[in-house]
């Protein structure tokens, strides 16, 4: 009950912050604009798609649909979103101490765990929510813009997926792609514990994030035998929910380091914030 | 002069079993890198007190403050709240509630929606006592503004009003008139006091302002250099003081110069611009303004400066 209260608190604080909404509006702008342009300038590519392929199948609805559109714009923005979502990680417990309001919290007859847990659980609520937004906004705004019909994937030659199979594979992609978010914003709590102003997570958060990103997609022998334990070389993931068969293992294995990754940064968040002297 | 024995603090500490303390702390330490900001301390405030702690800035009171209030660890030693020890954790907090250091607010929420935020973490949010605590501290018809258009005083008012959600039985506040002009300082004082009578609440003030807490406090302890100098009930460190400093302003400062120095009753005669300052016992004062004006020395002004204020100097001179 009490975790409860306390969550709704945190999440009433998270959505009365203006930074909170960066993101959101950053999308709600841009999102409607690449729709528009995708369909302002996909003609030719239209054109090629349907001399290469129509000859040998028959294509329902146009091959540059909402589900395609949606699909591009994800490839565009799984590298974006983590900037946007430590801004709100990063701020949760580093903001606090900011502005001297943990000792307000602190001081009530409350445990730690319980203000940590709530903390953490708000932050990923504002990262589902996040993600939902961000897929509502690409595969809704998509379909309305541009129709549904066969959606075409290029892995391994041209992929063609039914409308009805490509909606149910939309929401595999944004489930695991939710869970990559989710850790993003696991580190950026775990920075946020250490320090006293908001800006230090932020900027740690994503300079690891493309520190581990650069290992992971450098086509260099030294690093290739750790590339399988970092984390974001199975952040674009998501799109193997595109493939014909779905690579069940693969996803699972990445699935699980991205887990485990998560509950390493979230413990160690706890133990800081645990024995951590509160002095602002 | 008064003999204090700085190893000695128990020499002024009132007996109280544990069921009459608010406050109990045994041993406590705490230290910062190298600097021992909380040394061996063992603290005795009775329910019911307006307890001041008195020490001079980094002297350690807002590091006991923030042991007490779950902020900080304590290296060594335990305490007890209201009869809860410190080791049942959080819970040693539950009829207790703090202002410590400056009031903070999330300055982008209204005053009220400050208050329902807090008072739901312990089950205090209702409008009504909500809007009571706000209108007790004058807040009322400024409860829907943003807190970041209050001015300091209204913050400390509201700081104030969030300590009280929970009906504490035991206040704790580190500098509540920090930052507050004179009559925002009285306003303050007389809702402790209020608050203090009227709802029997143990007020835990910790201050470096003398004069506010000889006016408003019934026990008081000191700390310096964060060691417990001494502890006990204002009448009874204030009986036990030998000598008061006394400010005179006379017509003819030499002439009663030459007096005060014969005079065996007087002792550390100062001289400051055209103000004479004395250590005089206080049963004494009556027989000096006879003496000063039987010499025919016009006394202008004869001030008693803060007890309290010369009971803490003659213990930072003999620290």
């Amino acid at each position: 009950m009490m975790l409860l209260k306390l969550t709704q608190n945190e999440l009433f604080k998270i959505f009365s912050l203006t930074r909170s909404y960066i993101g959101l509006i950053l999308f709600t702008g841009i999102v409607p604009l690449i729709l528009w342009g995708y369909g302002m300038g996909t003609s030719h590519i239209e054109g090629q798609i349907e001399n290469s392929v129509s000859e040998m199948f028959f294509i329902e609805g146009s091959p540059t649909n909402g589900f395609t559109a949606a699909y591009f714009i994800m490839n565009f923005f799984w590298l974006h979103i983590p900037f946007l979502l430590a801004l709100v990680g990063g701020d949760i417990f580093a903001g606090e101490h900011a502005n001297g309001t943990f000792r307000v919290y602190a001081t009530r007859p409350i445990s730690r765990l319980s203000i940590y847990l709530s903390k953490t659980l708000a932050t990923m609520i504002y990262t589902l929510v996040f993600v939902i937004y961000f897929g509502l906004l690409t595969l809704g705004l998509g379909l309305v813009w541009h129709g549904g019909g066969d959606m075409l994937v290029f892995h391994e030659g041209v992929l063609i997926l039914e409308g009805s199979d490509a909606l149910g594979r939309f929401f595999i992609a944004y489930g695991f792609s939710f869970v990559n978010m989710a850790l993003v914003s696991a580190i950026a709590i775990f920075f946020s514990t250490m320090v006293r102003n908001a800006i230090g997570p932020v900027i740690g958060t994503m300079a690891l994030f493309i520190f581990v990103l650069m290992i992971s997609t450098l086509p260099l022998d030294i690093f290739r035998g750790i590339q399988p334990y970092l984390f974001t070389t199975y952040f674009s993931n998501w799109e193997k929910a595109f493939y014909d068969p779905i690579p069940w293992g693969d996803l699972f294995r990445g699935l699980g380091l991205i887990v485990s990754n998560l509950v390493m940064f979230l413990g160690m968040a706890y133990i800081i914030f645990h024995r951590k002297d509160i002095l602002s | 002069m008064p003999e204090i024995d700085l190893q000695e603090p128990p020499e002024l500490v009132q007996s109280k079993s544990t069921s009459e303390a608010a406050i109990e702390c045994f041993g406590l330490s705490k230290t910062f890198k190298t600097i021992k900001a909380v040394d061996n301390v063992s603290l005795t405030v009775p329910r019911g007190s307006i307890f001041g702690f008195l020490g001079p800035n980094g002297a350690g009171k807002s590091t006991l403050i923030r042991i007490l209030t779950g902020l900080i660890h304590s290296d060594s030693g335990s305490f007890s709240i209201l009869g809860r020890p410190s080791s049942m954790g959080y819970q040693v907090r539950q009829d207790m509630s703090a202002l410590v250091d400056r009031a903070d607010f999330y300055k982008n929420l209204s005053a009220f929606q400050n208050m329902k935020m807090l008072g739901r973490l312990t089950g205090h949010e209702q409008t009504d006592h909500v809007n009571e605590l706000l209108n007790l501290l004058g807040l009322y018809e400024r409860r829907f503004d943003k807190v970041k258009t209050y001015s300091q005083g209204m913050k400390q008012r509201l700081g104030l009003a969030q300590a009280l959600l929970p009906n504490p039985k035991l206040l704790v506040l580190d500098e509540p008139t920090t930052g507050l002009d004179p009559q925002g300082m009285h306003e303050i004082r007389d809702f402790i006091l209020k608050i203090a009578e009227e709802q029997n609440v143990t007020v835990f003030l910790s201050s470096h302002l003398l004069h506010e807490v000889e006016l408003i406090c019934s026990d008081i302890a000191m700390i310096f250099n964060g060691k417990l100098a001494a502890q006990g009930s204002i009448n009874t460190i204030f009986s036990n003081m030998d000598s008061v400093t006394v400010e005179l302003e006379v017509a003819d400062t030499p002439k009663a110069l030459q007096y005060l120095e014969t005079a065996d009753m007087v002792s550390d005669l100062k001289q400051h611009a055209n103000a004479l300052s004395i250590m005089i016992r206080f049963d004494k004062i009556p027989e000096l303004v006879r003496q000063l004006t039987d010499r025919k020395i016009d006394i202008f002004s004869i001030s008693q400066r803060n007890r309290l204020e010369s009971y803490f100097l003659s213990m930072m001179e003999g620290k």
